[in-house]
């Protein structure tokens, strides 16, 4: 059923494979893939990935630096791979701990891993025990509890539907105060042989199976209280009824103040009705029971949710190697303990300081989910890791996280638009790009940043004023083209000023305008079209369907977002729709998303540089240019290492 | 009386080691009042702190020895296949390394010297910092290139090489640089004449376009190493350190079981 299965290490090289019967594509292309949008991407908080029809599912081991990848149809939707992941890298562990543990290459290089036979055994395991749980067969009629209802609890008249209901309420309040010490106990027997059962199964998915019977039982044994009790519970309800409307009577808006005083009646009252309530259920036994159930509606999930807790910390604290008395060690021979020694890291130790993390990062203004998404896969990175000595784990994880976030902020492909010009130029073409973004955020102004900067290297620049809505912008644009041109008088031979500025006024279709620019540049030779458009929020569907448009039409080299410094979780619903949008309304199958951002208001911020993290993580794109300022000389580009420090600087 | 001369000698004997004699024997006296055992101790921890530093000393110079070679290159030119090789001789499956692997090589000449093999991972987002982590170990760089897609990725093996040439330490320490153009088994993979002359012509317009990039937020500028010589065109003998393009073939023409042809690459290696 699997298609592939491959360990490999970090370092790349392939230890060991497993090519399902019938499968002919060889699987290094998803593989590839899975690594380089997942784990490179620092996504690695959930263990799935999809790539075209199959979905792959991977595991870190971080001690011996190897990878798990499992792969299968998309289609199939197979409950033990989870699991048996798992097992597979348990076994391999102990199997090769004398090769793993060697450093250095050669040992893995030169070490023949014959894996298969153990790999069949897991295998048929991991499916035999998928298959032994199938779908329970159904019960017959005659078996279930339906067939030995009487037909006239069933039958639901209006008063007789409130008797059940408020018989199921006074009894429920009757059970909460009711102390029941020997109900308590009976469900303590009940619940760990419960708890014992979902803890072997092992497996999440499957349990749910067992809790939704569960539940069925439970909720059939209320519905057989009520109608036992409704039968005292009716009269009363229906007398009510028929009185007619009575005058109210306000319990606490008495003249005298004896009605407050509840230190007699406090639980005589209820347990009277809690007792007349016991007395009239038929089966000594099942009273018990069905105490049981009602009582801790609420309660009886949570308690049984904290036995199952108890008894499968227990299983886990048996087969992990874990010693609980740790922290009975005292402080400081804790402390030593944990800096001398190798220790693998475990979620716990890194709980607390990854929180503190992320409450870091939220600080710095990357957005929260980024934030919490990052720890995630630095935890994933870690887990299992071997600390050398005197290394903290805070040191451990911080160092972690540094490198995490310098390696999304590097680029993952080339960033150099001078080259990609020169490139455009030799072919004869103009090389367009594209300012998109939401309202205010710096678009025309770092348009004509850039602007200047191309022209300082010698390039021909045509604007094309795509933006037909704001007022003045058209106007601001020209102002930019006269002082640009000032700044650099024409020189080149053909004597053309250097900049200049395409536009048709106000009200007109963007889409056309740069269509038209885009074949003007193309006929007078200049090297760059910059197409300035107007600021749309990205909620906005009509005017996201119009940029998209203008898009996909005219196919630009390049479609940089901008976006401000200043901007927090918003960054995150911006960049989201904007690439939303912009892939729904393509005509292609490869739509055109956003292939670069520029920052602006970089000089607004001090070190709160989080915006630069949460852009970069959601697109996948490079940091482009940074604006510093609101002159034409603030254009920078990012250094990655700069804003990684001033992000972690406390 | 002749022993009075020989007093007398004695005491001008004395009167001339007398200006060091108080000192020597007031020494002595704080020496002799002192536990033998405590004087023995001080003996030996200064001898410790002399041994330490001289150790020290001693391990920080054999620090910035270069032992290492570097095997460098974009996403997929074959750099982990063509470590192993050269490590194994055996063919293994790779994937996209996520880390750097290093191994002790012995190389294929008379003197038998080995230094350590380093495969450092191609992806452009783990490229700068492991270059940072390991370029001043280097004592030479295999530039791994494919071959094969080279006319479309040749801006992008440009930006690298030139990136490798025009970092300070690199530039400082000038390791030899062997550039092995990997994957020639393929049928369309270009010679390495080809690859050198197209990689010359690219460099030329990048050293115009990277001396012209926009500088980083914080006002540290790019590398401000010039290549080759000013005014004129730029070419690889113009370069401080020894350059030499190479044809290899990780995989080899006999498919997955047959020999790989590093040849040349491994006598290369020899030279070293």
């Amino acid at each position: 059923m699997l298609d592939f299965f491959t360990i490999f290490s970090k370092g790349g090289i392939v230890l060991w494979c497993f090519q399902g019967t019938g499968v002919t594509e060889s699987f290094t292309g998803p593989v590839n893939a899975l690594i380089r949008s997942v784990i490179l991407q620092e996504r690695s908080g959930n263990n799935s990935y999809t790539h075209d029809a199959l979905s792959l599912k991977y595991k870190l081991d971080n001690e011996f630096e190897l990878v798990f990848v499992v792969g299968f149809q998309k289609i199939l939707t197979l409950t033990y791979v989870d699991k048996f992941i798992d097992d597979v890298q348990l076994h391999f562990r102990d199997r090769y701990k004398n090769e793993l543990e060697q450093k250095g290459a050669r040992t893995l290089l030169s070490s023949c891993f014959a894996f298969e036979d153990d790999f069949k055994m897991l295998l048929c395991e991991a499916e035999e025990s998928s298959k032994a749980r199938g779908p329970t067969s159904m019960r017959s009629f005659n078996a279930s509890l339906k067939s030995q209802k009487t037909v006239k609890s069933m039958i639901e008249t209006k008063g007789g539907d409130k008797g059940k209901e408020q018989g199921g309420k006074k009894n429920k309040n009757a059970k909460k105060e009711a102390p029941a010490a020997e109900p308590v106990k009976g469900e303590q027997a009940k619940a760990p042989a419960s708890a014992q059962k979902t803890v072997e199964n092992g497996n999440q998915g499957l349990t749910q199976e067992e809790i939704i019977q569960k539940k069925r039982e439970e909720f059939i044994r209320k519905r057989m209280w009520a109608p036992a009790e409704k039968p005292s519970k009716s009269p009363k309800p229906v007398k009510e009824k028929t009185k007619g409307k009575e005058k109210r009577v306000w319990t606490l808006g008495g003249n005298s103040t004896k009605e407050l005083d509840y230190s007699q009646c406090n639980g005589n009252g209820d347990h009277a009705t809690g007792v007349h309530v016991l007395d009239a259920q038929a089966d000594p036994g099942m009273q018990l029971s069905s105490m049981k159930g009602d009582l801790l509606a609420v309660d009886y999930e949570s308690s049984e949710e904290e036995e199952e807790d108890v008894v499968e910390k227990v299983v886990v604290a048996d087969t992990s190697k874990q010693i609980p008395k740790r922290g009975a060690y005292g402080g400081m021979f804790g402390m030593l303990k944990g800096l001398v020694g190798s220790k693998s890291l475990s979620q716990e130790d890194m709980e607390p300081v990854l929180d503190k993390m992320r409450d870091h990062l939220i600080a710095k203004n990357v957005a929260a989910e980024i934030a919490s998404q990052l720890c995630d896969s630095v935890a994933k990175k870690l887990e299992g890791k071997v600390m050398g000595t005197f290394t903290t784990v805070a040191s451990t994880v911080k160092g972690a996280l540094q490198d995490s976030l310098v390696q999304i902020l590097q680029p993952k492909r080339r960033v150099d638009i001078l080259r990609d010009v020169l490139e455009a130029r030799s072919q004869r073409r103009p090389f367009v790009i594209t300012f998109c973004g939401v309202n205010g955020v710096g678009k025309s102004t770092n348009l004509a940043k850039i602007s200047f900067w191309l022209i300082e290297n010698g390039f021909t620049v045509l604007i094309a004023a795509c933006d037909t809505f704001r007022a003045g912008a058209v106007e601001q644009l020209r102002t930019h083209q006269r002082r640009l041109n000032s700044l650099h008088p024409p020189q080149d031979d053909r004597g053309r000023p250097v900049v200049q500025l395409y536009e048709k006024g106000y009200g007109k279709d963007a889409a056309g305008i740069a269509m038209e620019a885009i074949a003007y540049a193309r006929n007078q030779d200049f090297d760059v079209v910059l197409v300035d458009t107007a600021g749309r929020m990205q909620d906005n569907t009509p005017l996201m369907t119009a940029l998209a448009k203008l898009i996909a039409v005219n196919m630009p080299d390049l479609v940089l977002f901008v976006g401000e410094a200043l901007v927090g979780n918003e960054a995150v619903d911006q960049l989201v729709k904007f690439n939303q949008a912009l892939a729904d309304h393509s005509i292609s199958d490869k739509p055109r998303l956003i292939d670069g951002i520029v920052l602006t208001k970089f000089d607004t911020i001090d070190d709160k540089v989080g915006a630069a993290i949460s852009m970069t993580y959601i697109t996948g794109q490079p940091i482009v240019f940074v604006g510093t300022g609101q002159t034409y000389n603030d254009l920078r580009s990012l250094n990655a290492r700069a804003v990684v420090g001033a992000l972690m600087k406390a | 009386m002749a022993t009075e001369p020989g007093i007398n000698m004695e005491a001008k004997i004395d009167a001339r080691e007398n200006p060091f004699e108080p000192y020597l024997d007031a020494l002595k006296k704080v020496l002799e009042d002192q536990d033998p055992i405590f004087m023995i101790g001080i003996v030996v921890s200064l001898a410790v702190v002399v041994i330490t530093v001289v150790f020290l000393k001693y391990l920080l110079s054999r620090k910035t020895v270069q032992s290492a070679v570097l095997l460098v290159g974009l996403c997929d030119s074959g750099k982990t296949l063509l470590f192993s090789r050269l490590l194994s001789g055996k063919f293994k499956k790779t994937q996209t390394s996520i880390t750097d692997s290093s191994a002790p090589y012995k190389a294929k000449n008379e003197r038998g010297s080995s230094w350590i093999l380093i495969d450092l991972p191609g992806h452009d987002s783990l490229r700068p910092q492991y270059v940072e982590k390991f370029k001043s170990a280097a004592r030479a760089m295999v530039f791994v290139v494919d071959s094969a897609i080279f006319q479309k990725e040749v801006r992008d093996v440009a930006e690298f090489l030139y990136f490798l040439l025009t970092d300070s330490v690199v530039s400082r320490n000038v390791p030899s640089l062997i550039v092995a153009c990997n994957k020639q088994d393929i049928t369309m993979a270009k010679s390495a004449k080809l690859i050198r002359q197209q990689l010359e012509k690219e460099m030329n317009t990048l050293r115009v376009t990277r001396s012209a990039a926009l500088s980083a937020q914080d006002g540290s500028a790019g590398a401000s190493v010039h290549l080759g010589k000013k005014g004129k065109d730029f070419e690889f003998s113009q370069l401080p350190m020894k350059v030499e393009f190479l044809e290899c073939s990780a995989r080899g023409s006999k498919g997955e079981d047959g020999e790989a042809d590093i040849a040349s690459l491994e006598k290369s290696l020899a030279l070293l």
